[in-house]
């Protein structure tokens, strides 16, 4: 966000001080539904990482997401590894699959591309992970049930503990991907993103570039997809359906694409907002609507996401209090892209 | 897998083939349509149709009218859909950005999938809606009988996905189209009114995937999740014709077709039918497009 | 010695010859233009240079190398920049982020090391921005540093932008209609630092335009082309004069 240093500073810390201390307070249940929005805000980076910064809208994240589910499940599960050694695994395997993906996909641009990762999203819903093709890795018609990890031989399995764990995993990727943003990676493949020829003028290989995106948004949905297998302790592939991966689109979009950290809360969004729905006299499944709801109309009045018009507004509303004339006009840019 | 006895079922699986292919031509014809004239991947397509088709499923199976009432209603409600899915939401966006405009499509599809879904219940099997009677016909000479259904629906797919090209090519309003297609700036100083030709174009793409999904639901399971994806299949099809043009989305979908319904020949597995396609894809990819330096350019409408 | 060697190059386009069966060269540390009027073949002729096609016939040498089918950013890599006629610069960033960019693509570093903020990449980090703050300054741009590129007037713009380039640490510096959009007195300006970036920075430039006055001011030979052929060749007082130039030229509207 394009705030200033110290009070952003701030406002994370005091993020992360909520986010401590609220789960610690809440049910066991609460906790455990804390730790998927951990995973799913970590989901949201993901998109970020392809959207934001190489323009791209892929359809497939949650089946990125399932190749580190699985393979987790399957190593766990199926063959009694740690977790800490399957964990690995299974994001480098998305990761490369991600560049896999990437491969055709550089052939194309825009919405095209997007085509293509539906197509990729339904080879992995009804083939891939469909029971019979390939029990080894999908469980077969036994889904596979990894027990959550333990640290140092302490049990991760109290859901106050699995949720630091799952947070502070989510933090580490943001504080890997924001490095990545500040430093030349981030240049780069913004770079490559306003002006695809004259970065290749400029020396850049935009190929291995674009690749190398792919791979890391990926990787970050296969982390995702391990934490995910072993939040639940179960892995089945209808969650990580094609379905899963355009509630993701819609959530990330709803809270701004382009900022990393407002995006996080989209996670929290997706998790707690079918809750409270369902404390309503409307049932949880009418989340989905609501969301596309949501999507659309802000769409139409405010596209840049509800959390960045959010701060314009506060802005806007600060300066004029201090008559502050050097104000950027209103059509001036006001989210930096993460 | 047993290939010998797989290669006699070839021609039973090569109706099927074709009669489903037909019905991703006729999808994917509005599909393009709409994408041509507005310059917006309608992602929402699957999600009309099947909302269309299940309206069609109320007024015929449970309201017990007449299944060609029922497929009426469906087109009105694909057609009003499409109206108000461009009119509503998609016009005000006049001048962002294409993804932007994809964007919305995408909350569509949650907001038509929930809601179908609420109605109608989302897991549970609805009979299908059949136009025409079951039963077939021996081809003479060899092993094969063709269904009446499958049959109908290809005949019927094919006819209006070539009426669509047709008008298109020979009528006024084909023609407005194709202006607006190409510059709207300038189909704007012909005197073409663009706002009605770009909702003309959104109504027919819509009401035209609703007659598909009528059409399909003989052929596959019918329930809210799978009617949308079998739509969205239909943009491989698309894809191979690369959103352009309506004759090779037309042959993309035919093939599209076969290859999903040739493995049910030789093994059970279902999942194999997604090999070929993806192959088909990969192929398409590989053959139809080169990259150039930004990559396979698509175009898309300025204003 | 001839950095640039373009020997008897021919392109078609459909059944049009854009080019056809030019020579020419650039000598090192010279400045060279390409002139001609609308239609003559120079943005062809500039974009095989540059490498974004390559031509029917003939070869593009660059010192002893044959650059066909050389893609851009290894050109790039070979130490040949260019600035483009209608701009591009990555819009979104900032001036000094512009900068970087070329900077960024010469070091090996990968994103493991940014990611985890090691040492080297906090190193080169700084050097980058040393190096681009450095070459701004040079041009007189230091308080645009931090200024959104896609915001800024046209004048500056293709300052920047020639910054950027510059930044690549080229041996061979190609221009692409940098006059196109500046009035006469930034076009005089540009003129001078063209002239003190060449002395500067060792450079050798290649200069397409069909501005005279930018061209006369600055290059020491000229290649004249018309309908795809060079037509005339030498330094400026001799183009200035030659006969089947001012012919070429009076066919078209503007001066």
């Amino acid at each position: 966000m394009n705030i200033a240093a110290r009070p952003r500073r701030t406002l994370v810390g005091a993020g992360i001080a909520v986010a401590l201390i609220i789960p610690a307070l809440l049910s066991p249940f609460d906790q455990d539904e804390a730790a998927l929005a951990a995973i799913t805000a970590m989901l949201v980076v993901s998109v970020v990482v392809l959207s934001g910064y190489v323009g791209q809208i892929s359809f497939c994240q949650f089946s990125f997401a399932a190749i580190g589910a699985f393979t987790t499940g399957a190593l766990v599960d199926g063959q009694g590894w740690s977790f800490w050694l399957a964990m690995p695994v299974g994001v480098v395997a998305a990761a490369a699959v991600g560049v896999l993906v990437g491969i055709p996909a550089l052939r194309l641009t825009g919405l095209l591309l997007s085509v293509l990762t539906v197509a990729v999203a339904l080879f992995f819903d009804r083939f891939v992970l469909a029971t019979d093709t390939l029990p080894a890795f999908s469980g077969g018609s036994l889904q596979w049930h990894p027990h959550k990890p333990s640290l140092f031989g302490v049990q991760l399995t109290g859901e106050y503990g699995f949720y630091l764990f799952t947070f502070a995993m989510f933090l580490l990727v943001v504080l890997l991907v924001w490095n990545l943003r500040s430093g030349k990676a981030g240049r780069v493949l913004r770079a490559v993103r306003d002006s695809e020829l004259a970065a290749a003028t400029m020396g850049l290989n935009v190929t291995a570039w674009k690749l190398a995106a792919f791979g890391l948004s990926a990787g970050i949905a296969g982390l995702a997809g391990c934490l995910l297998a072993v939040a639940n302790e179960s892995v089945s592939a209808g969650s990580y359906d094609f379905l899963h991966s355009v509630q993701l689109l819609a959530i990330a979009t709803v809270w701004g694409v382009g900022v990393l950290t407002a995006a996080a809360l989209g996670g929290a969004f997706f998790v707690y907002g079918p809750e409270l729905l369902a404390k309503t006299p409307l049932s949880a499944k009418w989340f989905s609507l609501i969301l596309g709801a949501v999507l659309v109309a802000q769409l139409v009045y405010s596209p840049d996401g509800i959390i960045p018009k959010v701060a314009e507004d506060i802005r806007h509303a600060l300066h004029r209090r201090r008559g502050d004339a050097s104000m950027p006009p209103a059509d001036a840019p006001v989210v930096e892209v993460a | 897998m047993h290939v010998l006895g797989g290669l006699s079922l070839i021609p039973t699986f090569t109706v099927s083939g074709l009669a489903l292919g037909g019905v991703y031509a006729l999808a994917a014809t509005g599909l393009v349509l709409i994408y041509r004239v507005s310059g917006v991947l309608n992602f929402a397509h699957g999600a009309v149709a099947m909302f269309a088709t299940f309206v069609a499923y109320q007024v015929s199976q449970v309201m017990g009218l007449p299944v060609l009432l029922g497929l009426l209603a469906a087109v009105v409600t694909g057609a009003v859909l499409g109206f108000c899915i461009e009119y509503f939401t998609i016009r005000p966006l006049m001048g962002r950005s294409p993804l932007t405009k994809v964007a919305v499509t995408i909350g569509w599809l949650l907001v038509l999938q929930t809601l179908a879904g609420l109605i109608w219940g989302d897991t549970s099997y609805h009979g299908a809606i059949r136009v025409v009677p079951q039963g077939g016909f021996k081809v003479p000479g060899i092993d094969l009988i063709i269904g009446y259904d499958r049959l109908t629906i290809f005949v019927v797919a094919m006819s209006l996905s070539l009426g669509i090209a047709a008008l298109l090519r020979y009528t006024t309003l084909g023609a407005a189209m194709r202006a607006v297609a190409d510059n709207p700036a300038t189909a704007r100083l012909w005197g073409i009114n663009v706002n009605r030709v770009t909702a003309v174009s959104w109504m027919l793409g819509s009401a035209v995937a609703a007659v598909a999904g009528v059409l399909i639901t003989p052929l596959i399971n019918f329930d809210t999740y799978s009617l949308t994806i079998i739509v969205i299949d239909a943009f491989t099809a698309a894809l191979i014709g690369r959103l352009v043009s309506l004759p090779m989305t037309l042959v993309g979908a035919v093939l599209l077709g076969c290859a999903q319904e040739w493995p049910t020949a030789f093994t059970s597995n279902g999942g194999f039918a997604q090999v070929s396609t993806f192959a088909l894809v990969l192929i398409a990819l590989a053959v139809l497009y080169r990259p150039s330096v930004g990559g396979a350019k698509l175009r898309t409408r300025v204003a | 010695m001839a950095l640039l060697t373009v020997d008897r190059v021919s392109k078609r386009f459909g059944g049009v010859f854009a080019l056809q069966d030019v020579s020419f060269e650039v000598r090192e540390g010279e400045i060279a233009g390409l002139i001609g009027p609308n239609g003559a073949g120079k943005t062809t002729m500039f974009n095989i240079v540059s490498g974004v096609f390559d031509p029917d016939d003939g070869t593009v040498r660059y010192g002893d190398h044959d650059l066909h089918g050389m893609r851009p950013h290894r050109r790039a890599r070979m130490g040949i920049a260019r600035t483009f006629q209608n701009l591009q610069l990555f819009g979104r960033m900032t001036v000094l982020e512009n900068l970087m960019v070329p900077v960024d693509a010469a070091s090996q570093r990968g994103m493991l090391a940014d990611a985890l903020r090691l040492p080297v990449a906090r190193f080169e980090e700084h050097r980058a921005e040393e190096r681009a703050r450095a070459m701004l300054h040079f041009l007189g741009l230091s308080d645009v540093a931090d200024s959104v590129a896609g915001a800024l007037s046209v004048g500056i713009q293709r300052r920047v932008e020639l910054a950027r380039a510059l930044c690549l640490r080229p041996r061979l510096l190609l221009l692409d209609e940098p006059a196109a959009g500046l009035d006469v007195r930034e076009t005089a300006d540009l003129a001078a630092t063209l002239v003190r970036v060449r002395d500067r920075f060792d450079l050798t430039m290649l200069l397409v335009d069909h501005d005279m006055a930018l061209v006369m001011r600055t290059c020491e030979h000229i290649y004249v082309l018309d309908f795809g052929r060079v037509i005339a060749e030498g330094p400026p007082e001799q183009i200035r004069q030659d006969p089947s130039v001012i012919a070429a030229y009076l066919g078209e509207a503007a001066a």
